[in-house]
């Protein structure tokens, strides 16, 4: 009996062995394409809004193969799920980077998750182009960021803010993580800079995923009826926005009295809310989709033709997928390789339309050049642009509000480094 | 600007026959633009010109119904798929025409220009709105106009307003005396709310006088003493309503995991059916009859309860009547197949958020003795105790129920007594997952309808089931509403998250207290 | 009763497997040359590591829901807590190497403006004293929180959904940036470890060794524990313990041990789980977490030990080849492989095998099934 469970056994273990070793193999077919990684979560949490980056993505694969791919090889898109689960995160980009030794890696939505990966990034000298607005204080040698940076989002907004509804008293509100606590620092030093008192400004973090907002929204009302025009900045994140415009929309704040500014929340949001209560309130992007002109038409057509839906709405994290990987391509056949050496010494510098009518540049700081949009909830999920800065602005890695990050640098063309620090002149991290 | 407007419309009210051609030739010329700024100035134009069609046209712009033809500015009313001409309301053809766009801004302008426009209204309530804008505005030129609808107004609540804007206006305007003054203060506390308390904190800080300084002192405590006990009952009635919410989450695990024993797994995705189910049922009414849009709940709820109904059935015969006795087991079994309906979901809908409207009778709110109550939050409590009434009913007085009970406390002998066991089973799953459903359809109203929507809601619903003692449904009601109110009470002082934490470690030291939760069935449980 | 033996043939099996294991693998990666066919990326390594990792939680998870018929949902709690603890110490590594050259506070306490480093920060810099916090931190939780639990006998569901509680209140804490614990964003960005680079092939190569040791070692205890004097009385327990409480025993001494030596166990797991995926954060806490990992255990067979560790390589083995390969179906495939495994393997892979071929006493000592009318408590409270 014995050794009929022995030879089960073992011939259980043997079969998950070559199992196991099959992951390893498969590498070494010709390279007659160039492979793209995507690295967006398909399911759980952040499913809700990374799988349209992920169709984003095939989508100007497939279109770039059209015209004939590149360095006259076809691009292969992997798709992988690293399932908003932040360890497998760095598991999948090391998957992709060294199984299917992908040239480039688009992918990742939240901080930590880029978090995450970096160092794997690091270790195995691949790109990543990170599409999502952030809260800066990063500049690494591997990662591009087409998102915007705090200083091309949060301060225009507060700005227009400021001069145009007149805004006296502040509740920034936010999900108690990394991007919410750095933008409302600087957000803070710069409203105080501007002579906004301590007391006129209210700070607020609620969990991941809040789904009762009743006491928040009742303390924003009274917050705001201190007889100073009140607006309230939001850097609320994902989930925990539907529930919170509902309870706006139900105790009866409008536009009109508090204003809501969101930085997180777009047309693919709105999408899942009845707009109709929340005409007026505002969102601040590099990118709307109702922005006319013949770039964006064209690429909304195509984006809705891809995905057989007439009513699929783009956004902004979208546009930046759009930016970089055609900054990617040009960079690629600039260098005349897909070596990410090369690449990436070829990528400051690179020009490409973005779909609002200007041209962005990638900087020496690997962040990009951005126009900053302030629009206003329509009724029907779309935003009217009401504001809009004058020319572009350059990403900014280190906030020049922040104590402890206003000294550094990063620029990965001159100097070489993430970080440098203008007054020790020495190039801080490892 | 606003206080133009309203200024221009108190005078209109106090003498009302402006002559026609008095309108500013450009006022609509000025609000066919692209320009805020233009635009702002054409409502503020228009409104101080007391034409009869303001009305007419500062609605349509609010509605965004109001259009203009760039290439000679003329303005366009649409009303349905007709066009009117804004000016004179007379039918008209026009092509090329453009929206006259609306910002904040504008809004603001509108709402001051409407709500003035209505301080003549024969409708009390709009009254009162006019009156609250004076007040909020404090202008002192609107004195005299304030004086006059004061005279005129003979409805008590909207006079108590007019006097409360009276007072603002007095307090805000230089040099009136003090014994004025004085007297305009208890008309602001009788407002008791956060402007009042604005108002008077001003006064007490910088008025030159120490009697009238001492009396909004006086007056601050007061109200700040009744807003702190009506900010008290606030808190209390968002308890309510957030424990209405984890009831209503949680019944329909009562039953499946309370009643049957099964570690139900996939209760979370039942109640994501039942959403999915309305949102279904909206879509087809909008597309196909959309006068019933205000009964698309009502019609939800039979729905939602037969598709999550069916679908626990088909669970219950599929998977979990093999494994009856094994708990344990079915809470695999269970978590496997909520991935599965996750995914499912997932790959119908798409993973974004399904929108889900409100019907009429569910938006805004009302004052209640101070309290601000949402209409879509006393919807969900009476429901959730409706659904509660309901279920108790089935189960305690019914011949279903009986059996269920029967079945439940001891299979064998239910058995030998003629009960059709793994029906009542299938039936009885499938009722606490119809249960579910129902949960789906309201909680549709207030969170996200998207493939995770059950996730949020698992973790409360076991624990308020054990809270309250499994197997037994009053539990579930005291522990939902407990939990509910002590979470609200909390969290003014600690934050939302250590409110949470805090009940949570009070659960895990109540459960050491009584390890079978706060209403233990007596006897001989059922326990595995 | 004849005395049961420290390593049955099945534990010799396993270990064997688990020392070519442990050869093979840095044989593969480092001693066969980039090119070759047979050459193991590095990746793999520490993939294997993890999995080996996951093995070891689920061994510990199946000490006390195989043996004293605890059920915890909250494991993950034990396992996070030893992860944070080799977290810390590897963040304290870092030093000045941090972007804002900081050589005391990490970026995210030098962005959060932090002054100094929080008191329970202080040690960590020793690799001793964050090897001791890895045991002690989970083994005092689980000591304090089952003496509670067990003195006042809760049992069942009722415990099941207090350890999910427990798990989840220590998410939703650590998810507080106010923890000073790096908040959502966890600890990251691990450059040594001991003074070797985290990231170099050598050093991956020992962790997962180290990892394969911590195993066998935690499959050694486990084994003792549950072939000892004190196993038996702890398999009595789970088997009826009342009737275990009538003869004199205390349960809840025998339970409280058990539990305390699994969160360890879980810890050291946890600890080892850090620096080989590189980051450590709050959703590890996640209620999920914990559910999966007794799905592991419930896979691979439990009361088996060698049933919970295959279970655990198992599942994560399948769920790093669907991910990849088919990422918009692969919870389809997984949910499947869940019911279809409790449907038609109650007692696990390793479970069914010993029911198939296994000897009398081997079948005895399974876990038994429960009867199919619900079981009569035979303490009820009134």
């Amino acid at each position: 009996m014995m050794t009929r469970l022995k030879t089960w056994v073992s011939a259980a273990a043997l079969a998950g062995g070559v199992a196991l070793a099959s992951l390893g193999a498969g590498t070494a077919r010709a390279q007659e394409t160039i492979k793209v990684g995507i690295l967006h979560s398909l399911s759980g949490t952040m499913a809700i809004s990374e799988t349209t980056l992920k169709d984003a993505m095939l989508m100007l694969i497939a279109e770039q193969n059209k015209k004939g791919g590149v360095l006259g090889k076809k691009l292969e898109p992997v798709v992988v799920d690293p399932a908003s689960n932040w360890p497998l995160f760095a598991e999948k980009a090391r998957e992709l980077i060294a199984k299917d030794k992908v040239s480039a890696v688009f992918g990742c939505w939240t901080s930590v998750s880029r978090k995450s990966v970096l160092p794997v990034f690091k270790e195995l000298n691949s790109i990543l182009f990170y599409p999502v607005q952030y809260e800066g204080e990063e500049s690494e040698r591997n990662v591009f960021y087409t998102g915007a940076a705090p200083n091309q989002q949060a301060i225009p907004a507060v700005d227009y803010l400021m001069k145009e509804e007149k805004v006296e008293r502040w509740v920034l509100e936010g999900t108690d993580y990394v991007y919410p606590r750095t933008t409302n620092k600087i957000l803070e030093a710069y409203l105080t800079a501007k002579g906004v008192k301590p007391e006129d400004i209210s700070i607020n973090y609620t969990p991941f995923g809040q789904a009762d907002w009743q006491t928040r929204v009742a303390a924003i009302k009274s917050f705001g009826s201190a007889g100073k025009k009140t607006a309230v900045v939001s850097t609320i994140n994902g989930d925990a926005n539907v529930p919170f415009y509902k309870e706006l929309a139900n105790q009866g704040i409008k536009a009109t009295d508090i204003p809501v500014v969101a930085f997180s929340v777009g047309e693919e949001e709105l999408a899942g809310i009845d707009t109709k209560p929340l005409v007026g309130h505002l969102a601040a992007w590099n990118y709307f989709e109702s922005i006319d002109t013949p770039e964006n038409k064209a690429f909304i057509q195509q984006w809705q033709a891809y995905k057989k839906n007439p009513k699929a709405v783009t956004n902004d994290p979208m546009e930046a997928h759009y930016i970089g990987f055609n900054m990617w391509v040009k960079a690629v056949e600039k260098a005349g390789t897909v070596d990410p050496d090369k690449v990436i010494a070829a990528l400051p510098g690179t020009e490409q339309k973005n779909l609002t009518g200007g041209t962005s540049q990638m900087l020496p700081n690997h962040h990009i050049t951005k126009p900053v949009f302030i629009g206003e909830i329509k009724d029907d999920g779309q935003f009217d642009v009401v504001n809009k800065t004058e020319g572009l602005i350059p990403g900014e890695a280190w906030s020049k509000q922040l104590e402890g990050s206003k000294d550094l640098e990063a620029d990965w063309v001159k100097l070489n480094c993430g970080n440098y620090n203008t007054k020790t002149k020495k190039c801080g991290g490892a | 600007m606003i206080r133009i407007i309203i200024l221009s419309l108190l005078l209109g009210l106090a003498a009302p026959a402006v002559a026609q051609d008095a309108v500013p030739a450009d006022a609509y010329t000025r609000l066919a633009s692209d320009s805020y700024g233009d635009i702002e100035a054409g409502i503020a134009a228009l409104a101080a010109s007391g034409d009869p069609r303001a009305g007419a046209v500062l609605s349509a712009l609010g509605e965004g119904r109001l259009l203009y033809r760039p290439a000679d500015k003329a303005l366009f009313i649409k009303q349905g798929d007709a066009l009117a001409d804004a000016r004179t309301g007379a039918p008209a053809q026009a092509e090329g025409l453009k929206p006259v766009r609306a910002n904040n801004k504008i809004r603001r302008a509108l709402d001051a220009a409407q709500g003035q426009l209505n301080l003549a209204s024969p409708d009390a309530a709009r009254r009162r709105e006019a009156a609250d804008a004076v007040f909020k505005a404090r202008d002192p030129v609107a004195l005299p106009a304030l004086d006059a609808a004061l005279a005129r107004e003979s409805d008590a609540g909207v006079k108590r307003a007019l006097a409360a804007a009276r007072a603002a206006v007095l307090l805000a305007k230089p040099g009136t005396p003090d014994a004025e003054r004085l007297a305009a203060l208890p008309s602001i506390q009788a407002r008791g709310d956060g402007d009042a308390i604005a108002i008077l904190r001003t006064v007490a800080a910088s008025d030159p006088n120490e009697t009238v300084k001492a009396a909004a002192g006086r007056g601050i405590q007061q109200v700040e003493t009744r807003l702190a006990i009506a900010a008290a009952a606030q808190n209390v009635w968002y308890g309510v309503s957030l424990g209405s919410v984890l009831l209503l989450a949680a019944i329909g695990l009562a039953i499946t995991f309370g009643v049957m024993g099964i570690i139900n797994m996939a209760h979370g995705e039942m109640v994501m059916l039942g959403a999915y189910t309305t949102y279904l049922v909206q879509d087809a009414i909008r597309a196909h009859a959309p006068g019933l849009f205000d009964w698309s709940l009502a019609i939800s709820i039979p729905c939602a309860f037969l598709v999550a109904g069916a679908v626990g059935v088909a669970i219950e015969r599929g998977i979990i009547r093999f494994l009856y006795g094994r708990p344990l087991e079915t809470l695999l079994a269970t978590f496997g197949v909520s991935l599965i309906l996750q995914q499912a979901v997932r790959s119908i809908f798409g993973p974004t958020n399904r929108e889900v409207g409100s019907p009429g009778f569910m938006s805004g709110a009302f004052d209640l003795f101070g309290l601000s109550i949402t209409w879509g939050r006393l919807w969900i409590v009476l429901f959730s105790l409706a659904v509660f009434l309901g279920l108790l009913f089935v189960l305690r007085k019914t011949a279903f129920g009986l059996k269920t009970r029967a079945v439940t406390q001891n299979r064998r002998m239910a058995a030998a007594m003629g009960i059709r066991t793994p029906w009542v089973d299938a039936m009885t799953f499938g009722l606490g997952s119809g249960i579910a459903g129902i949960a789906g359809v309201a909680l549709s109203q207030i969170d996200n309808v998207s493939p995770n929507l059950g996730q949020g809601y698992i973790i409360d619903s076991f624990l308020v089931v054990v809270f309250g003692g499994v197997g037994n449904l009053w539990g579930t009601l005291v522990a939902a509403l407990t939990l509910g109110v002590a979470n609200k009470l909390f969290e003014p002082y600690f934050g939302a998250v250590l409110a949470k934490i805090a009940l949570l470690v009070f659960i895990i030291l109540f459960i050491q207290k009584r390890p079978r939760g706060l209403f233990a069935l007596k006897g001989r449980a059922v326990e595995s | 009763m004849t005395r049961t033996r420290l390593i049955d043939p099945k534990g010799w099996i396993f270990l064997a497997a688990l020392a070519a294991f442990c050869l093979v693998v840095p044989l593969l990666n480092l001693g066969v040359a980039e090119g070759s066919g047979l050459h193991l990326p590095t990746y793999l390594v520490s993939l294997f590591g993890k999995y080996l990792a996951f093995a070891l939680l689920a061994l510990s998870l199946d000490l006390v829901w195989g043996y004293c018929g605890i059920l915890s949902l909250g494991h993950g709690a034990f396992f996070g807590l030893g992860g944070y603890a080799m977290g810390m110490y590897l963040m304290r590594q870092i030093g000045p190497r941090g972007v804002y050259g900081n050589p005391v506070l990490p970026d995210f306490m030098v962005f959060l403006n932090y002054k100094e480093l929080p008191w329970y920060w202080l040690g960590f810099d020793h690799f001793a004293f964050a090897a001791l916090m890895v045991l002690a931190v989970p083994g005092l939780l689980a000591f304090v929180f089952g003496w509670l639990a067990f003195r006042s006998r809760v049992t069942g569901v009722y415990l099941s959904i207090i350890t999910q509680a427990m798990t989840f209140a220590l998410m939703l804490a650590f998810f507080r940036n106010d923890m000073g614990l790096g908040g959502n964003n966890g600890l990251t960005d691990f450059k040594d470890i001991l003074g070797f680079p985290v990231q170099a092939q050598g050093t991956r190569v020992a962790l997962f060794v180290a990892t394969g040791i911590a195993l066998a070692l935690g499959y050694l205890v486990a084994r003792f524990m549950t072939v000892s004097a004190y196993g038996k009385i702890l398999i009595a327990v789970r088997d009826a313990e009342p009737r275990t409480r009538f003869l004199g025993y205390r349960p809840e001494h025998y339970k409280t041990l058990a539990f305390t030596v699994s969160a360890m166990m879980a810890g050291v797991a946890g600890a080892l789980y850090v620096p080989q995926v590189g980051i450590i954060n709050p959703g590890e806490f996640a209620p999920t977490n914990s559910i999966e990992a007794v799905i592991w255990v419930a896979v691979g067979g439990r009361g088996t030990l060698v049933g919970a560790a295959l279970g655990a390589v198992i599942v994560n083995y399948a769920k790093t080849v669907l991910t990849g390969a088919m990422p918009d179906a692969w919870l389809f495939a997984l949910g499947a492989l869940f019911v279809v495994v409790t449907l038609f393997m109650p007692k696990g892979i390793v479970g069914s095998l010993i029911e198939r071929f296994g000897s009398p006493r081997a079948k005895a000592k399974l876990p038994p099934e429960p009867e199919i009318a619900p079981k009569l408590a035979e303490e009820g409270q009134g």
